[in-house]
């Protein structure tokens, strides 16, 4: 019997809209041309229903009349008009535009038929559409466009349908006026981090500052007691607002008043000379106000009475305390997500930075291993390797081929500097550290000037291919740029290689053998020079690739390396000497550090960079050989 | 017991005394101001800085070259002497200009008016109204002037006494020196530092008080102060190289441990030199900067005591008298090649401009004599025969 019902039920359901889409635009406009013409906001809305039930050309009228673009000509006929040109409404015919002034439906029932409008594009057959109207609901949906919403909710495209769900809940939120749905939409919502729902509890949680002798009336968020939650100064200028006090005067405007009532260079019997101080200001001006040529003005005590004669709140806007309380948990909840979410992005981010100082730094921990030298030039190798790279970019115009040559052939081009170097210079100066560090120094700034005189001063663009523009979203919180992602994986090769060629290799076995005891590896037949100039080579050409790498997402200019140079001697200094590990655990450690500073403050670069600075100064106290430190006769070296 | 006077024995510091009297005297008469003219102001301005730079290149040495510290951070103490006079050059000048307009006004200001209108006027191109409490004392010329020696004085205490005690050394001391550096810049190069980030301080040849002297007058007076404090650092650190405290840091140079096993407390003898050449080169940053006029924390960059080790290297270190004459000769080339002055040679299909190649020139050199001369130009000093040898 039940069942029965509820088919009828359905039927009836089904087939009422069907009944009302029966009738012809021209007969409902007919029917009630009068309500047209003049429009009530309390009985237009079935007429509008009826009219948006005849198909396009029905909203077509409705989208017209509420754009004020229709116009009621003397004959009786309705005329969209646009510009200079008028349709007739019914038939579609083309016609010149009427004299007559458009309809100027008010306000209310403008809204009446946008929501109509939104209502039919909303169960509109193109998804598109539907998708156009949502777009169009979020960005500025009102309170009565939710009945249309609710009404629409089904979608046979399932997207639509989760979108359609959302966009109700967060309408619900805003526009509701049921308490108890505002609420299980904000719970069903919590956790939510995206930026939509937040902009919807903002508001919410909106508050004011009201001060009163009692308890006032609405929505309390909490009391503030003035000095501790509230400055004194602003529960002053609240009080100010309020007309509970009388203006304070600001020091300028009293010398005004001051100078304003000079007579025979004197103010109320005060020579002028001695208003150079503020206690006699005051007691100046107070002869002046008791004698009544100036406002009397605001003292202290009475700020001080009409304080503790108040009490201050927080008042929340929206009136009812269930909501307020919900959206309060609703948004602590995401906010501790979206503190979750940033660590995560932070993560990210500190792991591309640790990825770029790991290959700045390698070549210097290497050769500073092997023969005890930094090596000052180390950051124009940097900038060796990124013009290299911009000068092959200017060959090749394919930006893939580009990179994939210029990544080789930036390794080679540094390989070869710094050999040269090293048979030129540091193998003179071996067992020499300081003096092997001016020379590079001599070498770097040489170098630097030389990269201007060729490439000029101003930046040059190294741009990435195309694939590795744009960046990889998780979420409104969690993204990463692919270029960032592509010098991750490159840090990642280069450590692979690396420890492929010191742990599986004939020279990697040397180089580690001189690493420990030079002059035992030289007795075994090892020739230290080769293997120091290898070394160095090797170091200088990842310096190259690293260049590559930065020039990637900063500018190549002739003072790139100089950016890079101090990190990573740190990197390699907090690391530890001779340990491919070390230097990524001081990478990771000062680039993990740097963003986490730059994160507390991210307005001030330059003090995140000082802080580091000084925590690595601090961090060598405690352990002055590095986190991983050389073990053995070579510590002693 | 007679004793040679110290002055006496030490065979550099006549000769340097003399030369430094000499060259003042000559600038002097050759001055606009106390002179024929010959010189112009600007170019005394440059001699004068060129003795302060001098000064700050014999406190290298000192740590340098007699330490055996390659300090990669004496600029920082420079230009942080620079900074502590320049508060109160840069306040009273301002003070003086506020209260003269604020005196146009029909009532006196109040002392309280009278600081935030020259805060505000200091610290307007920042942002800010307040005095910082880094200016608490800028009014007061006495205690700004001994910041000068203080504030360097102290960091470079502290900063020794945590790098000495956990026996960083070597290179690692020299990049660890570097980093306080430009920590000490970047955190100067901020807004709210206190300092007015990379504005700096500007307008510091006017000395408050002396408007009406003029800065002819003004130049000579400093180049007197340069050459009188030269000469004094230069009598105190040769004083500190001779007789005993000199061979213990000397051998803390040459071997560090040795000395510690032999008993001489390590730590203290470092952190007295350095901290000492800290103060004297905050002396000669002091003085440097109102002959400059202006200050900004680019001055403090690390590349600019990479420089200072240049010219003491050039200059021959470990002798005082080599890095005065590295700082002097490098100081002053520099500025006549990067100055446009110098006249570009044409070799066929380039034109080398010295303004472009100098400072190539200057690195590679900078190479071949650290491959070829360690003792640099002084060394040529060992070639000449010797008269008679009274040591």
């Amino acid at each position: 019997m039940h069942r029965i019902r509820l088919i009828a039920t359905l039927v009836v359901a089904l087939l009422m809209p069907l009944a009302v889409m029966a009738q012809s635009l021209d007969a409902v406009v007919a029917d009630s041309i009068d309500q047209i013409e003049k429009p009530s906001r309390r009985t237009v809305g079935p007429l509008v229903d009826r009219i948006a039930a005849t198909g396009p050309q029905g909203l077509a009228l409705l989208q017209a009349w509420a754009d004020r673009q229709l116009v009621l000509t003397e004959t009786g006929d309705l005329l969209i008009i646009d510009g200079d040109a008028a349709t007739d409404a019914l038939t579609g015919d083309t016609l010149a535009a009427p004299d007559d002034r458009p309809l100027r439906p008010n306000s209310g029932v403008r809204g009446l038929i946008e929501s109509a409008l939104v209502a039919s594009q909303l169960k509109d057959p193109d998804p598109a559409r539907r998708a156009m109207a949502l777009d169009t609901l979020a960005r500025s949906g009102n309170a009565d466009q939710l009945a249309p919403l609710r009404a629409a909710l089904d979608d046979p495209d399932p997207a639509l349908a989760a979108r359609k769900a959302r966009l109700e809940k967060l309408m619900t939120i805003q526009h509701g006026t049921d308490p108890a749905a505002r609420i299980a939409a904000i719970e069903a919502m919590a956790g939510d981090i995206s930026l939509d729902f937040r902009a919807v509890l903002n508001p919410l949680l909106a508050t004011r500052l009201v001060a009163d002798t009692d308890m006032p009336q609405g929505n309390v968020a909490r009391e503030l007691s003035v000095g501790d939650d509230l400055p004194r100064a602003d529960a002053l200028a609240a009080l100010v607002d309020m007309g509970a006090l009388q203006p304070f005067m600001t020091p300028d405007e009293q010398r005004t008043a001051l100078a304003a009532n000079i007579v025979d260079g004197r103010v109320a019997d005060t020579p002028v000379a001695d208003l150079g101080d503020s206690d006699i200001r005051d007691t100046t001006y107070d002869a002046l106000e008791a004698s009544g040529a100036v406002p009397p003005a605001a003292t202290e005590s009475e700020a001080r009475e009409a304080l503790a004669a108040h009490r201050f709140f927080q008042l929340y806007a929206e009136p009812d305390r269930d909501v307020t309380d919900a959206a309060r948990a609703a948004q602590v909840s995401a906010e501790v997500r979206l503190v979750a979410m940033k660590g995560v992005d932070l993560g990210l981010d500190a792991l591309s930075l640790a990825s770029i100082y790991f290959l700045a730094a390698i070549g210097l921990a290497v050769t500073f291993g092997v023969m005890r030298v930094i090596n000052m030039a180390h950051g124009e190798f940097i900038m060796l390797g990124a013009y290299t790279a911009y000068t092959v970019q200017t060959l090749i115009a394919d930006r893939t081929l580009s990179l994939i040559v210029a990544l080789p052939l930036a390794f080679a081009v540094t390989f070869a500097a710094g050999v040269i170097l090293y048979r030129l210079v540091i193998r003179h100066l071996a067992h020499r550290p300081l003096e092997t560090l001016l020379a590079t120094f001599g070498v770097s700034i040489a170098l630097q000037q030389l990269a201007k005189n060729i490439f000029g001063t101003q930046a040059r663009p190294l741009t990435a291919p195309a694939w590795l523009e744009g960046s990889i979203t998780i979420n409104d919180v969690i993204s990463i740029s692919s270029i960032r992602v592509a010098i991750f994986v490159l840090a990642l090769l280069f450590l692979g290689l690396f420890l492929f060629i010191m742990k599986r290799t004939r020279l990697g076995l040397e180089v580690r053998a001189v690493t420990q005891n030079p002059g035992m590896a030289a007795s075994m037949g090892i020739n230290p020079d080769r293997i120091a100039m290898m070394t160095f080579g090797l170091g200088s050409g990842i310096a190259g690739i690293a260049g590559v790498a930065i020039g990637l997402f900063a500018q190549v200019t002739s003072e790139l390396g100089q950016g890079y140079i101090v990190q990573s001697f740190m990197t390699v200094v907090v690391g530890g000497v001779g340990n491919i590990w070390g230097t990524l655990a001081g990478a990771a450690l000062i680039g993990g550090l740097s963003k986490v500073i730059e994160s507390l403050n991210p307005a001030n670069t330059l003090a995140a960079q000082t802080f580091m600075i000084l925590f690595i100064i601090i961090f060598i106290q405690f352990r002055p050989r590095g986190i991983i430190p050389q073990k053995g006769r070579a510590a002693e070296a | 017991m007679t004793r040679t006077p110290f002055i006496l024995r030490n065979k550099s510091v006549l000769p340097v005394l003399a030369v430094l009297a000499v060259f003042t005297l000559a600038v002097t008469f050759l001055s606009h101001a106390y002179g024929n003219g010959a010189i112009p102001t600007s170019m005394v301005k440059v001699l004068g800085k060129t003795l302060c730079l001098a000064l700050a290149a014999v406190a290298m040495d000192l740590v340098w070259g007699y330490l055996g510290i390659l300090s990669l951070g004496q600029m920082a103490f420079f230009a942080l002497g620079g900074y502590m006079i320049g508060q109160w050059l840069m306040y009273a000048r301002t003070e003086d200009i506020v209260a003269a307009s604020l005196a146009q006004n029909p009532i006196p200001p109040t002392p309280l008016e009278l600081q935030q209108a020259t805060a505000n006027q200091i610290f307007g191109v920042v942002g800010s109204a307040d005095l910082p409490t880094t200016w608490a004392f800028a009014h007061s010329l006495p205690l700004q002037l001994m910041l000068v020696v203080a504030v360097p004085g102290l960091l470079a205490l502290v900063f020794g006494w945590l790098a000495f005690r956990s026996r960083v050394n070597g290179v690692y001391l020299s990049i660890l020196t570097q980093a306080m550096t430009l920590a000490l810049a970047l955190w100067l190069f901020q807004n709210d530092s206190g300092f007015r980030g990379n504005n700096g301080l500007s307008g510091l040849q006017n000395l408050p008080g002396l408007e009406g002297v003029g800065q002819a007058k003004v130049s000579v007076w400093f180049l007197w102060a340069s050459a009188v404090a030269l000469g004094l650092c230069y009598v105190l650190a040769a004083w500190i190289v001779s007789g005993k405290f000199g061979s213990v840091i000397r051998a803390i140079r040459d071997d560090e441990t040795r000395v510690r096993f032999l008993g001489y407390p390590v730590e203290g003898f470092k952190l007295v030199v350095f901290t000492l050449a800290a103060m004297i080169t905050a002396i000669a940053g002091a003085l440097y900067y109102p002959q400059a006029g202006i200050i900004n924390p680019a001055e403090m960059m690390p590349i600019a005591s990479i420089y200072l080790a240049v010219w003491v290297a050039i200059g021959g270190r470990g002798r005082l008298y080599g890095a005065i004459i590295g700082a002097v000769v490098v100081s002053l080339l520099s500025s006549w090649f990067t100055g446009g002055r110098a006249p570009d040679i044409a070799l066929p299909g380039y034109v080398i401009k010295w303004v472009d190649w100098w400072q190539v020139a200057l690195g590679l050199s900078f190479v071949l004599v650290t491959l070829f001369a360690p003792k640099g130009i002084a060394g040529i000093f060992d070639l000449m025969p010797r008269r008679k040898d009274k040591a």
